[in-house]
């Protein structure tokens, strides 16, 4: 890769191995909890877990807890740092176009969320057993622009926090009601209705709806796709113009 | 967007000029921090900015690398817009930031793989003329502030541009690297490469600067060969001494009053004090050597760029030199 662009990802993507908050956050975080949780409810199917495994439910739940730890922990703390420490200002004096670094955050993004979603199947396979897709277009759909919008919702934040720690603060600040109450705590069943209806706006929520749903053939998900199509187009393209830099 | 002397505009690009600064305004907020500035670098020169913080170099060379976009005047680097041509121009300049840094778990090796815009093979040798050898696979992190500023210059002479622009290069190095940087900016001066430098550091200005331009206020005072600028703007030359002989220290002082380029005289109890323009060192030296009464003690203050920058920032604005400039240049076209 000789491209200012190739060199540049290539570049990001080693960082982002050796990045103790991503290899925290990304890798480490999501395999644990839903090694904990997935084996706090049992493996007998249950009401609450819409007549499911409750083990595969959180297997097929905590895709998304990779995605939003990748769209709301890592990136708007990477991005902010380098626009503190003025190491986009080199980038561009050095001449690499402005779109140039935004895409490559973009795709480093998109290949954690890959890697790290990958290791967590890996795991959970043999300890609690990977549930069968029912409809894996539509799995694949959910997964893709879910990763879409929160990559693009990093890259936003990123652009718009004024340091890494005020990105660290509200990006933990966005990802654990997020997690807690759209993908990896209680099922929405077990949650008061208040609290179900404040998880039902999140968007996180949205995502893991268009993603589990259609994987446990507990519903198609098609209302949650097309708000994660929304939010992954209006989001890409708010990203786009603030990553303008 | 600028329709000052459009002649001399022409006149400034027809020649074998690197950089074209006429007119350049920008302001951050309501605060202007770079009021009219004509400036222009030649080929193969090194011209130096010199001037108190807030003078508004860095924001001038900004806009010239086209990292920020000019409120009003015109800009030409290498023939090109900055704002509007920065991706072609981009490659042809190497730049040396003041405050950045890069990733802090990037290695020195990959730093040079991802800053070198062909692959030369200057990276390497760039590394070893700079003492950076041994530190190839070291963490951006792991780099004293010296290493630092070593890198951020291997990375801005990678792939050889045509125009160097280094904001406080030396900036943090110890005595002996900052004379390895030197002898490098004059090999670059001997290659040819035009040098912008951006400095505090008024010692670099005077070692390596063919020209100056003193900045204050967003405004250029004035501008011109260091020399030029200590003889037009540093306090006199001193020269101090011990009177031996008390009989006839009133006739050597007597002497010394009528001797060239001497300003005054003044006695203080033993020790008499010289004050007057560089060329009355020697010809007071002489005096000395003459009346056989050459002092142990003699010490001479020679005026420095400092002095001069400090006479010029304490003192009224000066007129701007570039309408002199811009005459030489229209003369030029004739």
């Amino acid at each position: 890769m000789t491209t200012s662009f190739g060199r540049l990802l290539k570049v990001e993507l080693k960082l982002m191995l050796r990045d103790p908050l991503v290899l925290t956050f990304v890798f480490v975080f999501p395999v644990l909890t839903m090694l904990i949780i997935g084996g706090s409810f049992g493996t007998k199917p249950q009401p609450s877990f819409a007549n499911v495994n409750p083990a595969h439910w959180y297997v097929a739940s905590y895709l998304t807890v990779v995605i939003a730890a990748t769209g709301l922990v890592m990136l708007p703390v990477h991005l902010a740092s380098y626009r503190e420490r003025g190491v986009l200002r080199r980038f561009a004096a050095a001449g690499f176009p402005r779109w140039s670094f935004a895409l490559a955050q973009l795709v480093v993004g998109l290949v954690a969320v890959a890697t790290a979603s990958t290791v967590e199947l890996g795991v959970a396979a043999p300890v609690y057993g990977i549930p069968a897709l029912h409809e894996l277009w539509r799995v694949a759909l959910g997964i893709g622009l879910g990763a879409v919008a929160f990559v693009s919702i990093g890259v936003l934040l990123g652009t718009l926090l004024p340091s890494a720690r005020a990105a660290q603060a509200v990006g933990l600040l966005l990802f654990f009601p997020s997690f807690l109450l759209g993908a990896g705590g209680p099922p929405p069943d077990a949650l008061p209705h208040a609290m179900r209806s404040i998880a039902n706006l999140l968007p996180l929520s949205q995502v893991t709806a268009a993603i589990r749903d259609p994987w446990l053939g507990t519903g198609p998900g098609s209302a949650s796709l097309i708000a994660v199509a929304i939010l992954a187009a209006a989001s890409t393209v708010l990203a786009a113009r603030r990553a303008r830099l | 967007m600028c329709s000052r002397r459009p002649t001399a505009i022409v006149a400034a690009m027809l020649t074998n000029n690197v950089v074209t600064v006429r007119g350049l305004q920008k302001c951050y907020g309501r605060r202007k921090v770079v009021d009219g500035v004509d400036l222009d670098v030649l080929e193969g020169e090194v011209v130096g900015l010199i001037g108190a913080n807030g003078a508004g170099k860095t924001t001038t060379v900004e806009c010239i690398q086209g990292l920020r976009r000019p409120d009003a005047g015109m800009l030409r680097v290498l023939g090109l817009d900055p704002a509007r041509d920065a991706e072609r121009l981009r490659p042809l300049i190497g730049s040396q930031l003041q405050d950045s840094a890069l990733p802090d778990r990037l290695r020195v090796a990959e730093a040079v793989e991802l800053f070198s815009p062909r692959r030369t093979g200057d990276g390497e040798a760039l590394l070893e003329q700079f003492g950076l050898g041994e530190r190839r696979r070291s963490a951006f992190a792991s780099l004293s502030g010296g290493e630092r500023q070593r890198l951020f210059l291997v990375l801005a002479l990678l792939g050889r541009p045509r125009l160097v622009i280094l904001d406080e290069l030396t900036q943090g190095l110890d005595p002996s690297v900052r004379r390895n940087v030197w002898a490098a900016v004059s090999q670059l001066r001997n290659e040819g490469t035009t040098v912008l430098l951006v400095t505090h550091e008024l010692g670099d200005a005077e070692a390596l600067c063919d020209r100056v331009v003193a900045m204050r206020a967003g405004r250029i005072l004035d501008s011109g060969p260091p020399a030029e600028l200590v003889d037009r703007h540093a306090r006199r030359a001193t020269i101090r001494f011990g009177l031996q002989d008390v009989a006839a220290s009133d006739a050597l002082l007597e002497e010394l009053r009528d001797v060239a380029g001497v300003d005054l005289v003044e006695r203080d109890g033993q020790r008499a004090t010289v004050y007057g323009d560089r060329s009355a060192i020697a010809h007071v030296g002489a005096a000395l050597v003459r009346n056989c009464s050459v002092p142990a003690d003699l010490s001479v203050q020679i005026p420095t760029l400092e002095d001069a920058l400090l006479d010029l920032l304490d003192g009224p604005e000066a007129p701007l030199p570039s309408d002199n400039h811009d005459q030489r240049l229209i003369g030029a076209m004739r």
